[in-house]
């Protein structure tokens, strides 16, 4: 199988993945975008503009490819080196730049893929980067992992609601005391904050069409659950609105965007649990 | 600024005829809020009832708060929003704005609140025909604080304003920050750049830029200019100034959005200019619907020192760069920016610029319409609180005998004249004249009598000139009048 890896110039994050694919033993050819490369890169990304992200600041490198599968971005790059596409769901694309890794999501790979999970986390800090996490509450073992073994600099975990209505926003089955526990190891971290976006329920009973959002009131109770389990009323603590137009599922794209004032409520609801609580601003 | 030392305080002057006869509440310097009648008589005291502003509700009660957070880490930050009773019972209190942490303070919530506040059912809180505040239900708006961030103006921590609507039980469901407003005040490069390096940097908890300095806020309330379809001045549009910047605006309270404003540059066009700068400006307002003058804007124009701009002489940093030292009371109309009816040194009846100093307040102050067409004006660093007709005629005048041992001076934010009937736990006092003392004989004990012992010619002297002459030219002299002299 072939391996290509395209780079820039001076780009110290293709420096780093060149380095864990050499320790890896991993052959590969490199193409360097405005060198020798430059040609390569195009016709690449002409065949390929679907598979690759590009974001407001540009598109982001290194990007690695053998043939039959593409992926951008150091993490990526890297776990995908280590077990092909076993770590996909932990590694997602980041957006931080600087000294920042982030797009590390805790609770979307396979816990039994932990080790392998860390030996790129481990490998990514001791190039100097810091990592940043995200978490909805599973794999806290995965989580209690890596915050023993010192990986994490920041994490910002996704408290979905209250516990009554956690695995119907996730749309999963879920373990209660996982996610107690979960909330109970993120203040842990160097940095952290809470988070949850006001969501829209979807009916379960059958032949029921209304879709509503969360109510002030869950959401009081999703913060006194960060109260309850961290015994802390001060914790950073965020609300953010849900944005319809970037779901799929077309039931919810009906529905009106929550406004700045509509979050002044839930915000009340939240501060007489989480005193610190803010809307985020978009 | 000639301040002899010593005057009279209390009730100075008072024609009952021609008056708006009511209590005044004002917060007394370091006492608390003091209910006065026209003849000065002080009819209760709160003690110890802050108040920023103080305001009488019909039925007795009374809004402030119960305190200031230490001066070590907030600026002008009052701890709650209270109404009390007329026995001092609290009756309604909001505080749930923000949870503060101060070292060595007891954590508590602060409403933060600074400056005003408006009680539904009234947008401007005095009086007006039909429109009287709720005692015991309604929404009230708040001008608050709030500590943040924001490089688009500059990279210091900056002290912002916010103004918050809650519900009588304290849910807060309206909420606009003014920085989030930056781009729309207008500000030209000059300014952006001095409030870039300096955005009124204060020393309270380390430093913070209190860049815009809202000091009032209310409704415009139903007005004619909705009424023929202007919708800049929707009924629940909110009003409000800064003395920092010199701007007034109102707030679309639906949007958010600056609808109408002036400043912070009156050089931007003929119609400003000839409104004047006006500057470090208070109680911006609209006369409420059924007063004299509905419709158009009242404004105590402070003058003293304000804005960002360009370097001057009396501004090296272009920090505070508009400046003039004295006051002006106008009232005009917010469509035309035309000025209908003023209170200047020149109708106070002083030679203008040279004595023009003896009205002014370089900070707080306000101006009240009342439904006489008279104006309750207080001049207020003086401690000085007086009503006039709207020939300028003084008749009610009354000066605060109240000096703070903290801090000594005898200021008056800002007083309300209320009518009799909001209190009605007490039979309308007795109303006694006082006829104006004639400065130029009355004498204090012990102090020879007026006129000369002995009188002599001196042959050949000529007869005083009509012009001054002074070592500055004034509106008395025959080119001053053909320049006309601005007040402004």
């Amino acid at each position: 199988m072939n391996v290509t890896l395209f780079t820039a110039t001076g780009c110290a994050r293709c420096n780093i993945a060149k380095r864990f694919m050499d320790e890896q033993g991993v052959a590969y050819a490199e193409k360097e975008i405005k060198g020798k490369g430059k040609e390569d890169f195009q016709r690449f990304y002409r065949d390929h503009r679907q598979a690759i992200r590009r974001s407001e600041e540009g598109v982001q490198f290194p990007i690695l490819s053998d043939g039959t599968e593409i992926r951008q971005g150091l993490a990526r790059v890297l776990a995908y080196t280590q077990v092909g596409s076993g770590l996909d769901g932990f590694f997602g694309y980041g957006d931080r730049t600087g000294g920042w890794v982030d797009g590390l999501h805790v609770s979307g790979g396979d816990a039994s893929e932990a080790d392998a999970f860390n030996t790129v986390l481990r490998f990514l800090k001791k190039n100097g980067l810091k990592l940043e996490f995200d978490t909805d509450g599973r794999n806290a073992g995965v989580l209690e992992r890596l915050l023993e073994e010192g990986l994490g600099d920041r994490i910002v975990m996704d408290v979905k609601g209250p516990l009554s209505l956690y695995a119907r926003i996730l749309g999963v089955p879920i373990d209660d005391t996982e996610i107690r526990k979960t909330i109970r190891l993120v203040p842990r971290f160097p940095e952290y904050r809470f988070e949850t976006t006001v969501a829209p329920l979807v009916p379960q009973e059958v032949g029921s069409h209304r879709i509503r959002y969360l109510t002030p009131d869950e959401i009081g109770k999703t913060a006194e659950l960060i109260h309850e389990v961290t015994g802390d009323n001060r914790q950073p603590y965020v609300l953010r609105p849900f944005r319809p137009e970037h779901v799929s599922d077309e039931r919810l794209k009906s529905l009106e965007d929550l406004t700045q004032r509509d979050l002044l409520s839930y915000r009340t609801a939240a501060r007489r649990h989480q005193v610190y609580t803010e809307i985020e601003k978009l | 600024m000639t301040y002899p030392s010593i005057y009279p305080t209390g009730t100075t002057i008072y024609d009952p005829e021609k008056c708006w006869n009511g209590y005044t509440i004002f917060q007394a310097k370091e006492i608390g809020a003091l209910l006065i009648d026209m003849n000065g008589g002080e009819v209760q005291l709160w003690e110890g009832f802050h108040g920023m502003p103080n305001r009488i509700l019909p039925g007795g009660h009374l809004i402030g708060s119960s305190g200031e957070r230490n001066t070590a880490y907030g600026m002008q930050d009052y701890v709650d929003l209270v109404q009390v009773d007329w026995e001092g019972n609290v009756v309604w209190k909001f505080n749930q704005h923000e949870f503060i942490e101060d070292p060595g303070e007891e954590p508590q919530w602060m409403a933060r609140q600074h400056h005003d506040y408006q009680r539904e059912g009234n947008p401007v809180g005095y009086y007006a025909p039909g429109m009287y505040p709720l005692v015991d239900e309604g929404n009230t708006m708040i001008l608050s604080h709030k500590n943040l961030k924001n490089t688009d103006i500059s990279d210091k921590p900056l002290l912002d304003d916010v103004i918050i609507e809650t519900t009588w039980e304290g849910d807060v469901i309206w909420e606009w920050i003014c920085s989030e407003h930056f781009e729309e005040f207008g500000f030209i490069e000059e300014a952006k750049n001095i409030l870039c390096r300096n955005p009124n940097m204060r020393p309270a908890g380390g430093g913070m830029g209190d860049w815009m300095h809202i000091n009032s806020l209310s409704l415009l309330g139903p007005n004619t200019w909705y009424d023929q379809g202007d919708k800049r001045f929707h009924p629940n549009n909110i009003i409000w100034c800064a003395r920092e910047t010199n701007i007034t605006a109102i707030t679309d309270k639906a949007t958010g959005k600056i609808v109408w404003k002036i400043g912070p540059d009156y050089n931007a066009n003929q119609t400003l200019k000839e409104l004047g700068w006006i500057i470090g400006q208070h109680h911006a307002h609209m006369i409420p619907r059924g007063l004299p003058g509905e419709g158009n804007i009242l404004i105590f124009d402070n003058g003293g020192w304000a804005g960002y701009g360009a370097p001057n002489p009396g501004s090296q940093m272009g920090l505070k760069n508009a400046l003039r030292d004295y006051s002006r009371v106008l009232e005009f109309d917010p469509t035309t920016l035309k000025i209908v009816w003023q209170f200047t040194p020149q109708e106070a009846g002083l030679v203008h610029p040279v004595d023009s100093n003896r009205f002014y307040s370089p900070f707080i102050s306000s101006a009240q319409r009342l439904p006489n067409g008279n104006t309750l004006i207080t001049e207020g660093s003086g401690g000085r609180i007086f009503e006039l007709t709207k020939d300028h005629e003084i008749v009610w005048e009354y000066i605060s005998p109240y000096w703070g041992k903290l801090f000594r001076v005898n200021m008056v934010y800002r007083a309300y004249r209320v009518p009799y009937a909001w209190v009605p736990q007490i039979d309308p006092p007795k109303e006694v004249p006082i006829e104006p003392i004639d400065v130029t004989t009355f004498r204090m004990p012990g102090a020879s009598g007026p006129g000369p012992r002995r009188v002599v010619q001196v042959e050949g002297v000529l007869p005083y000139r009509t012009s001054s002459t002074l070592c500055v030219e004034a509106d008395v002299d025959e080119k001053g009048k053909n320049q006309g002299f601005k007040h402004a």
